[in-house]
């Protein structure tokens, strides 16, 4: 097995865990984190790509992408953090309280 | 691709509004608004003559940076592309006209939500940058822009139900993005590119496409609030200030439908089948009726009026299977191709100019009754003659009654439909328009009802009840230069074609 | 050998992710998810992406971790901040202990387990594409850098690196359009704290030198605009602990110009290119290294400040001027 492939997996794995944690969890806090943990198996994925198709050095393109990635990933989690905190302030609510 | 005639407009049609909105962020809240009214007015205007720079040359293209796909990104203007860009232009100009006069109203009690002004501007630039990507990552950013600038908006009321409505809203959003993001990771292993019309000739079919289609689709179909994720736009949409629940509704769910087109007619054609066009077909039609139904039960009109967001957007899902094309029939002899686009393209036009104008017209009836229960509504002709008058006409097209842009996307669809002889989708339609007849017939007798008891209607500025009006002949409007709109999009590529699905599966889901 | 390492370092950022959604306690989950980024960190490093090991330490893990353990003050029964109803806090725990989650979960596993497996069998067979290394490295002495991932964010791609950029502010609105700031109160801990006193002022020239350092650098190796930010950003979050929040200090115009000059200078920037004949961030070849560093510096200021004014706002987000007092 690659290098590149075991990462790979990981990757669908990481990204399952994730959506399962957006789902599943009830506290805010929790599915935010879910949120960061899918998009560290998409950006996985694809640094596993780029490490799969190195030349002198490794594809730099997804390399690009995901740095890109991971600071929208994080600017929309901070903004999901500031809601989560200010209904928290208003309503002493951890979770919704009609769960989906 | 890259032989086309080259344009700087879609550069500033990105540009010109981010710069706008940095630059109101140095005013301080009067001085955001001015800017940020100019700022509307501005980019609306060069939108139109960006689509009009469209009518003239054709496709138009601006390859950023100077470095060509695969490597580069590119910006593509096509006919498509020119009329959402359009149709963003006028219902953002007028949206921009109300939310000055109405945040302007409110500014002793409210602050007149300032941030307003920079976020819609960053949403315009999102917006734009979205329907004239090529990119696969690209759209992603773009998505970003908007979901975040989008949610940003929705809670800017500060209120408890919008604040948590928006949490979901934004976890929700996230989720779809991040699906969405996986299948372009598993594309670009794929294939080495992300650029769209590369992506459409070296895409193969395979498990790895299939399953990218997949979770492609499903992203895109949360974002879009297609049946079954459509839980999180009612509170988010009626909880939202006026002018942004109009913005929401009338805009920023097009954006995910409008990728979804794209990447299923340009891009996936290997990898569908009949089958996929049924299913997609399929929660649309239950979205249409169970939106419907509930917007019906109702006792608000907000709620009423974001319910029946659904039941619309699921009206769009269904041209999805009538683009497919059942094994052995080609494009040239499949003659629904082209009622089924323009269905789809006036579906999402009218229901843009009905949502809108409903929506205007909800926060004209809140600032003047301070709530908008619908059992308040008695007598409304009586006191806002203009705001009962675009509310039944924005109905009149949201019902899809002649001569309507909604009529014109509903029987374009149920021409579609039978000379495609996917009958099952008939009843739907009619079924859909019946109950939206239901709930706007509601509103309306209880417009025209005597008062019971003297209800206060505070008096409210003329010009809102003018943009809510303006907006709602618009859905009506949109009907007169139909031949030439048809025409003009039939320039393009993709409009009036559809995909020949090569696998088996024509069998499944006709009875 | 390799393939072992490569293996335990899976299976352990597969551990921490499930234990942090997992853990009974939200401390715990915050700590663990500090953990997965490093362990994520570590498998960038094995695949030979140093800069995105940076970026995932300094942002993913750093700067989120930071805002996480910052928000804990608000919800954790563990820290003694504050409860408004501990009654519904010790409910959500006793609902979110592992086994009632499970077993009230099972139609959703099975279909997460299916969704997995064709995931797996999905990125198993993912044919080679090939990727662009070739397109990049054939470009590359046109690019005005020698590092490659540079050459990609700041000049094949520059227009997603721009948007990106536009994001973090938004990040920003979006975060003052949430509300509930209503003062800037200079939290005082220095004074009290010589100890704090000290870490800052060994810190602050530290974090300055070696963020001018990745940025210069990322010209030729890893490192970078965003790299430099966060340290820059981590200078602005220490003096703010330190009751000196230099982003709220300054003059307002001020202020706005170092929030928006990375982007503005860059957009400026593009529009003459357009004026020029030329298409958005089409850099005349022979300036495109100078012309890049310096966007590179400007939006790391921009970013840095951004950051910094995050952290400030989530961490003064507060309903009432008396409840700050309390907390600090």
């Amino acid at each position: 097995m690659e290098t590149y492939q075991i990462y790979n997996l990981t990757s669908a794995v990481l990204f399952v865990i994730g959506i399962g944690g957006v789902f599943a969890a009830r506290h805010f806090i929790r599915k935010i984190i879910a949120t960061i943990i899918m998009g560290g198996g998409v950006f996985l994925s694809f640094v596993s790509f780029a490490e799969r198709d190195a030349l002198t050095f490794a594809d730099p393109v997804p390399h690009a992408l995901v740095i890109t990635g991971i600071v929208v990933a994080v600017a929309s989690a901070a903004f999901a953090l500031a809601l989560a905190r200010r209904i928290y302030q208003l309503t002493g609510e951890e979770s919704f309280t009609n769960d989906k | 691709m890259t032989d086309l005639p080259t344009s700087p407009f879609p550069a500033f049609l990105v540009g010109l509004p981010v710069l706008l909105a940095t630059l109101s962020l140095f005013f301080r809240a009067r001085g955001k608004a001015v800017v940020g009214l100019a700022g509307s007015l501005l980019t609306g205007v060069m939108a139109l003559f960006a689509l009009f720079e469209v009518t003239r040359r054709g496709t138009v293209i601006h390859i950023l940076g100077g470095w060509e796909p695969p490597l580069g990104i590119l910006l593509r203007m096509d006919p498509l592309a020119a009329v959402f860009i359009g149709m963003t232009a006028v219902v953002g100009i007028f949206i921009s006209l109300y939310a000055w006069r109405y945040f302007r109203a409110q500014e002793a009690t409210t602050g007149g939500f300032p941030l307003f002004w920079p976020l819609w501007l960053f949403l315009w630039a999102g917006l734009n940058g979205l329907f004239l990507s090529n990119d696969l990552f690209n759209l992603f950013v773009t998505l970003e822009v908007i979901g975040i600038s989008a949610v940003a908006l929705a809670v800017l009321s500060g209120k408890k139900t919008a604040l948590v409505a928006g949490l979901r809203y934004l976890l929700v959003a996230i989720t779809g993005s991040m699906a969405y993001l996986f299948g372009v990771a598993l594309i670009y292993g794929s294939t080495g590119t992300l650029d769209l019309g590369l992506l459409g000739q070296v895409l193969e079919p395979g498990t790895t496409t299939t399953f990218a289609l997949l979770v492609i689709t499903l992203g895109l179909m949360i974002k879009m609030a297609g049946f079954p994720f459509h839980f999180w736009l009612p509170p988010a949409h009626s909880s939202a200030l006026a002018p942004v629940s109009a913005l929401l509704s009338a805009l920023v769910v097009k954006g995910a439908f409008y990728i979804l087109l794209r990447l299923w007619m340009e891009v996936f054609g290997v990898s569908l089948t009949y089958a996929a066009g049924q299913l997609i077909g399929l929660a649309g039609a239950i979205a249409v009726i169970w939106g419907s139904w509930q917007a019906f039960m109702q006792t608000s009109l907000k709620l009423i009026v974001a319910h029946s967001s659904v039941a619309q957007l699921g009206y769009l899902l269904m041209i999805f299977p009538l683009l497919i094309l059942a094994p052995g029939v080609t494009a040239d002899s499949a003659d629904w191709l082209s009622p089924a686009w323009t269905a789809g393209v006036y579906q999402v036009i009218a229901h843009a100019f009905a949502k809108a104008s409903f929506f205007l017209s909800a926060g004209i009836i809140i600032m003047a009754l301070g709530h908008d229960r619908i059992e308040s509504l008695r007598d409304l002709v009586g006191h806002m003659r203009i705001t009962a008058l675009a509310i039944a006409i924005a109905g009149v097209s949201l019902i899809g009654l002649p001569p309507s842009g909604g009529f014109m996307a509903k029987w374009m669809l149920l021409k579609g439909i039978f000379l495609s002889g996917q009958w099952w989708w008939a009843p739907v339609v009619l079924t859909g328009s019946l109950l939206t007849a239901g709930y706007v017939f509601m509103l309306l007798r209880l417009a025209f009802a005597p008062a019971r008891e003297k209800e206060a209607f505070r008096p409210v500025p003329r010009s809102l009840e003018v943009c809510a009006l303006v907006l709602a002949l618009g859905s009506f409007l949109i009907v007169l230069p139909a031949d030439n709109l048809i025409q003009f999009l039939q320039s393009g590529e993709v409009f009036g074609t559809g995909i020949e699905s090569i696998m088996e599966g024509g069998a499944h889901g006709n009875d | 050998m390799s393939v072992l390492i490569d293996g335990l370092l899976a299976i352990l950022a597969i551990y921490l992710a499930l234990q942090s959604l997992l853990a009974p306690r939200l401390i715990k989950s915050v700590f663990l998810f500090f953990a997965f980024g490093l362990a994520l960190a570590l498998a960038w490093v094995r695949l030979g992406a140093v800069d995105v090991a940076i970026t995932e330490a300094a942002i993913a893990s750093g700067f989120l971790g930071v805002l996480f353990l910052d928000a804990l003050r608000d919800f954790s029964p563990a820290f003694p901040a504050k409860q408004k109803n501990p009654e519904a806090a010790h409910n959500v725990l006793v609902k979110n202990n592992t086994k009632s989650l499970l077993l009230s979960r099972i139609p959703l596993g099975l279909g997460l387990g299916l969704f997995l497996l064709i995931a797996l069998e999905a990125v198993w067979k993912t044919p080679e594409g090939g990727g662009l290394t070739a397109a990049a490295e054939a470009f590359l002495p046109e690019s005005g850098v020698e590092h490659p991932v540079t050459a990609v964010l700041l000049n094949f791609r520059a227009y997603d690196t721009w948007l990106e950029i536009g994001v973090i502010l938004m990040g920003l609105l979006a975060i003052f359009a949430v509300g509930g700031i209503k003062v800037y109160r200079k939290p005082n801990m220095a004074a009290q704290d010589p100890m704090l006193r000290q870490v800052i002022m060994f810190f602050t020239p530290v974090l300055f030198l070696f963020g001018a350092f990745l940025l210069y650098f990322g010209k030729t190796g890893p490192g970078g605009a965003f790299q430099a930010a966060v340290l820059w950003g981590a200078i602005g979050i220490l003096l703010h602990l330190g009751g000196k929040s230099i982003i709220e200090e300054i003059p307002r115009w001020l202020r706005q110009l170092i929030l928006t000059v990375g982007i503005l200078f860059f957009l400026v920037l593009g529009f003459l290119f357009v004026a020029g004949g030329n298409a958005l961030f089409e850099y005349p070849r022979a300036y495109a290294g100078l012309l890049i560093l310096i966007i590179e510096t400007l939006a790391a200021i921009s970013i840095a400040a951004a950051l910094t004014a995050i952290f400030a706002n989530l961490n003064q987000m507060k309903e009432d001027p008396n409840e700050t007092e309390s907390i600090n």
